[in-house]
């Protein structure tokens, strides 16, 4: 019985060995090589920390990171990982939540570990590759991994201004790649073209697949989705045969005109399949790429972090038109979902319910925070005869007269921005922070994609757009914001958050 | 160029847009800033950035860019 994702890469090596799993543009490495690397890394890891314990990953976008994360499983301990590429002060938050003791960190990023106050363990990359690696160690480590050990743990945004710390098992990823396989079908000849961040979320499909299927994982490089022509070009280049992106990931190309001219279209890749999530996609741009990409099949995915990847998907078998709602569809295998009305029941054909999730492929919930897991990671008030943790999305959803699952939006202020899920309420408390801001509010006008800050105090349009820039991520940097004698607000003293909304979107 | 200068302080206050050299290629600008940079510089200055345009070396620095816009001015013509 496969038990970790660990099994599938001793499978994979015994299938397809000396083939390329990953290249990265410097880089390649094969199955073989993967698993040698993972073994030494796993080896330096375990003689310096115990098992189930987080160990963090600072390195860049190559294909040793990976090698790192299968060493931290190898280890029986769980990632925790880093992009160096985020401000120095988000990167101390995830330190705060994971704190761990053990940090393994490429050479390129080892200073910037004990810049950011680490001080615990640090291996370096390159120096842990060399390391000998000791099969009995593993073995000892491997025999007390069983399917719901943690492998990692990622970070999204979080309503009080700390990231949450999303843990989840191997048997979560394992069923949710199992799932999505069933669906898709990748074999020994597909190439994945992987955009995500190697600490997101999206990215377990890119890493993982290749271990299941004997598929290749090509890392693109991120400059490229700037430049659509080269992008297209690579992924020409490289045959890719599969995307699975955020749908932001999709819409760049397309709205910067890349499949706009006939005369000037670019060679374009033999993909079989793109598979998409992360917001909804415009149909507009959608419809580009299926005019570019008539034998392609398109699959639009729903799901947060907290249920390992998507938990629903819907095969789009028509070009889709600018007026209609692409459903999100009905779940993978592993997945069941419900949706519960704000009474308590199950929400009837057509109704409106929170969506939410069961089954086991649910994250184990929020790393040392059991308030916020026990809020969000409930038992059902439908199905509560047993004690089954349910996952409440905070999504609302309906089905439709054709049976498949549709997405209405947020019962809170969270959004979706670039692929990236965002609490309003963690951008204004930074910038909160900054002398000369009173008061704020954060909106989002999603046709736009922009993130607006409405404020009220001295600071500059500038002042606050440079503090921020330095304490969140980029993507989470709002670019419009407007300074305000006084924020609207109701009669009773509230805030006017629909005026909000109605500037926000410009009317 | 100063108007361009303005468009680019305007996307992105935190670059130093006037010594930075390498923008895209040193990742500076991300992709989402192009898009926004595209449809504001069409906008500003009257022209259509085409997608064979979108080449880093167009973009990093302002010099390129402004190059760029110049070129595609006395296209229209």
């Amino acid at each position: 019985m496969i038990t970790s994702i660990l099994s599938y890469l001793d499978r994979a090596v015994a299938l397809y060995s000396d083939r390329t799993i990953y290249t990265d543009g410097n880089d390649e490495i094969s199955f073989a090589r993967l698993r040698a690397a993972a073994a030494s890394v796993g080896t330096a890891i375990a003689e310096a920390e115990k098992a189930e314990h987080p160990v963090a990953v600072l390195t860049g976008r190559h294909v040793y990171t990976p090698a790192c994360y299968l060493g931290i499983a190898m280890a029986g301990c769980f990632y925790a990982p880093m992009d160096p590429g985020v401000p120095d002060s988000r990167l101390r938050q995830i330190l705060d939540v994971a704190k761990p003791e053990t940090l393994i960190a490429d050479m390129e990023h080892a200073d910037k570990a004990r810049e950011l106050g680490y001080s615990g363990t640090l291996i370096i990359m390159e120096e842990a590759l060399k390391t000998a690696a000791d099969e009995d160690l593993l073995k000892e480590r491997r025999a007390a991994i069983t399917e719901t050990t943690p492998l990692y743990i990622l970070f999204t945004s979080g309503s009080t201004g700390k990231p949450k710390g999303v843990l989840t098992s191997h048997q979560a990823v394992i069923c949710y790649l199992d799932g999505l396989q069933e669906v898709i079908g990748l074999d020994e000849t597909d190439i994945l073209g992987n955009q995500a961040p190697l600490d997101y979320i999206a990215a377990i499909r890119d890493m993982y697949l290749p271990l299941m299927t004997g598929a290749k994982t090509v890392m693109l490089h991120p400059n490229e989705f700037a430049m659509p022509k080269n992008l297209i070009g690579s992924l020409h280049d490289s045959g890719v045969t599969t995307l699975c992106w955020s749908a932001t990931g999709l819409e760049i190309p397309a709205r910067l005109g890349v499949f706009d001219d006939a005369e000037d279209m670019p060679a374009l890749p033999p993909l079989r399949r793109v598979v998409f999530s992360g917001s909804v996609i415009s149909n507009p741009l959608l419809r580009k790429w299926q005019n570019a990409f008539p034998d392609t099949v398109f699959i639009n995915q729903y799901g947060p972090t907290e249920a390992t990847g998507s938990c629903t998907y819907y095969v789009i078998d028509h070009t889709v038109q600018d007026d209609e709602i692409i459903p999100i569809g009905k779940p993978y295998r592993h997945y069941l979902i419900d949706l519960i009305t704000e009474d308590g029941k199950y929400a009837e054909a057509g109704e409106t319910g929170e969506i939410c999730v069961r089954g086991p492929a649910l994250a184990l919930g929020y790393y040392d925070a059991p308030e916020q897991t026990a809020k969000n990671f409930v038992i059902s008030p439908v199905h509560s005869h047993w004690k089954e943790p349910m996952y409440r999305t905070g999504d609302l959803g309906k089905t439709g007269e054709n049976g498949e699952l549709y997405f209405l939006g947020r019962k809170d202020r969270q959004f979706k921005h670039l692929g990236h899920r965002i609490e309003p309420e963690e951008i204004e408390q930074k910038a909160s922070l900054l002398d000369g801001v009173e008061e704020c509010v954060c909106t989002y006008n999603a046709a736009r994609k922009a993130i607006c800050l409405f404020y009220k105090g001295t600071a500059t349009p500038k002042e606050i757009s440079l503090f921020l820039r330095a304490e969140l991520p980029s993507f989470m940097a709002p670019r419009k914001l407007t300074a305000m004698d006084e924020l609207p607000r109701l009669p009773n003293g509230k805030l006017d958050r629909k005026k909000l909304e109605e500037m926000t979107q410009g009317k | 160029m100063e108007q361009l200068m303005e468009l680019l302080e305007g996307i992105r206050p935190d670059i130093d847009f006037a010594n930075e050299k390498s923008l895209v290629t040193d990742r500076l600008l991300e992709s989402f800033d192009i898009i926004n940079l595209v449809s504001e510089i069409d906008d500003e200055f009257d022209v259509k950035i085409k997608p064979a345009d979108l080449v880093p070396e167009n973009f990093d620095s302002v010099e390129a860019m402004w190059a760029l816009i110049q070129r595609l001015q006395d296209e229209e013509f």
